[in-house]
């Protein structure tokens, strides 16, 4: 039971840098993307292909580190060569676009047989934990938050509420736009740096299509645009599945059904999602009062 | 006469087959206050549309203080000192008023995402620059109360006054001003006529206008361009243009033969 607990503390954690990264493009940016379990794939296999291959003399908590740096660059450097095309899109169009991306990225795994192509990647050391994972998550966040609140977030989330006018406002939209998808892309190679080095076992089969919808969907439930929304929506996909699991056999053969009902019923109740775009600060609590921009 | 601040030179527009502006020219110099004006579906927005980028003209050439913007894109046109407002007012709807305004002070904003990730010391100094800045303009305008409110709770007309501070946070050298009193009743647009005209005197800038309301056109404007079928068909006073017979008949259509 507490294995179980723990592995979904780290799951859950995981998710969080999925969800939080991928909002920085759909939620705060506007930009609606369904290529995550890419940009996460393209993260796992390179970080995972780095500690298999090269071997490196050095503490295996250095070596989690330097994955963790190649998964960012592995799956920025993949974002924008999306990201430059792609983006030029708009809305439905943009979301097929890196859809077929997403796929794209899966298929090319699934046929390169230096990294386990169908027969999965096997053989990863199991360097992350707990610590690793709940820091780089502090990292995402603390990161992503202060970009939003910078000039050049503005510049992110007016692009979002109207992009002609912030294009009359001076702002370069397309730069903006490219760079909320590469650093959202990156965080997401991170988590799958993180998640490679934790289950020591990758498959293509498990960054399909489906995973992007999960990954959105934690970022819908939580409040698009709302970084403490996707935090919160991350935990609640992670554990629901389980906690119906758990619950007896009855549940249990039920748990789609339920799993599709309370989304159904959470979307009419609050169709902008449990944060809506607010966020809940409990920073702000211990800061002197007017401290707070 | 000085060189103009924004010279038009013979803009044509085509869409296809159908020719939207035909042959425009214009030029308007420091703190001039010019009209166009035209019946519906004229090409007056189009005109706006290749002055600020978002189209390029098919033919002509247009120059901002001497360097030509024709082609450029819509942000770096601002950045060179066109601002303009929308017809249907464009607001970033969900933020503040004062966000709104912060907005127009971006590219100005010296400090790269670096400094923002790890709040360096010029992140803080530029912010309370920037915010310091946006505040006055917010003063200047009226809005300070209401700076943390979301900018679409704001009344219709305040929307528009707020547009206009947040073009002008751009700092430009023209504004353009893009039917300002649509959708105003009487006593809006009387306000508006007055707040155009204390603007170009407050900040000297030269003022472009598009508009439908007549009165506006005629009270606030120096000079007046009618456009029809997108030619040009009269320029001049508004005295002149209200007793042209082609603009008259453009608008009123000509008397049964």
């Amino acid at each position: 039971m507490l294995e179980l607990l723990l592995h979904l503390t780290i799951l859950s954690g995981i998710n969080i840098i999925l969800a939080v990264s991928l909002n920085l493009i759909n939620g705060i940016c506007g930009q609606f993307s369904l290529g995550h379990a890419g940009f996460w794939a393209v993260g796992a296999y390179s970080a995972a292909a780095f500690t298999v291959y090269a071997q490196l003399p050095v503490p295996p908590e250095v070596n989690l580190i330097i994955g963790c740096f190649i998964g960012f660059i592995a799956a920025s450097v993949a974002g924008l060569i999306i990201g430059v095309p792609c983006l030029r899109l708009r809305g439905d169009y943009l979301a097929i676009a890196t859809l077929g991306f997403g796929e794209i990225i899966r298929i090319i795994i699934m046929n390169t047989d230096s990294i386990g192509g169908p027969r999965g990647f096997s053989g990863i050391p199991k360097i992350s934990n707990i610590f690793w994972v709940y820091l780089f998550v502090a990292i995402t966040i603390i990161i992503i938050a202060n970009i939003m609140r910078g000039t050049h977030g503005r510049a992110i989330i007016s692009i979002r509420e109207d992009e002609i006018a912030a294009d009359s406002m001076g702002i370069y939209t397309f730069k903006y736009k490219t760079m909320a998808f590469v650093i959202g892309a990156g965080f997401a190679g991170t988590a799958g740096s993180l998640y490679a080095h934790y289950t020591q076992f990758l498959h293509p089969n498990g960054f399909t299509f489906m995973m992007s919808v999960i990954i959105l969907l934690m970022v819908i439930l939580g409040g698009l645009g709302s970084i403490t929304g996707s935090i919160v929506g991350a935990i609640i996909l992670t554990l629901l599945p389980e906690v119906l699991r758990l619950m007896g056999e009855t549940i249990s053969e039920w748990r789609m059904v339920i799993y599709s009902v309370l989304l159904i019923t959470l979307m009419l109740l609050r169709p902008g999602g449990i944060f809506g775009k607010h966020e809940f600060n409990p920073l702000k609590y211990f800061k002197k009062k007017g401290e707070v921009a | 006469m000085s060189t103009p601040i924004l010279e038009v030179k013979a803009i044509t527009m085509r869409f296809g087959g159908l020719t939207a502006v035909d042959n425009f020219n214009l030029s308007i110099n420091k703190s001039d206050l010019v009209g166009v004006i035209g019946p519906n579906g004229a090409g007056k927005t189009t005109i706006f549309n290749m002055i600020t980028g978002i189209y390029e003209p098919t033919e002509g050439d247009i120059h901002l203080n001497g360097k030509s913007i024709s082609g450029e894109r819509p942000a770096f046109i601002t950045q060179q000192g066109i601002a303009r407002t929308f017809q249907n007012i464009r607001l970033f709807k969900d933020l503040s008023v004062l966000d709104n305004i912060r907005l127009a002070g971006h590219f100005r904003a010296d400090y790269g995402l670096f400094a923002s990730i790890f709040r360096t010391k010029k992140y803080h100094s530029e912010e309370k620059r920037i915010k310091e800045e946006s505040i006055e303009f917010l003063k200047i305008f009226g809005l300070q109360d209401k700076q943390e409110l979301l900018a679409k709770n704001l009344p219709y007309g305040e929307q528009r006054r707020l547009e206009i501070a947040r073009a002008l946070a751009t700092k430009p050298d023209v504004l353009l001003l893009d039917e300002p009193a649509a959708g105003m009743n009487p006593n809006e647009t009387k306000e508006l006529t007055e707040l155009i005209r204390w603007v170009r005197d407050k900040f000297q800038i030269a003022i472009l206008l598009i508009e439908h309301d007549m009165r506006l056109v005629m009270d606030v404007c120096e000079e007046i361009y009618v456009v029809d079928h997108g030619e040009l068909i009269a320029q001049g006073q508004p005295k002149e243009i209200q007793n042209d017979p082609k603009v008259i008949e453009a608008y009123l259509g000509t008397e049964q033969a």
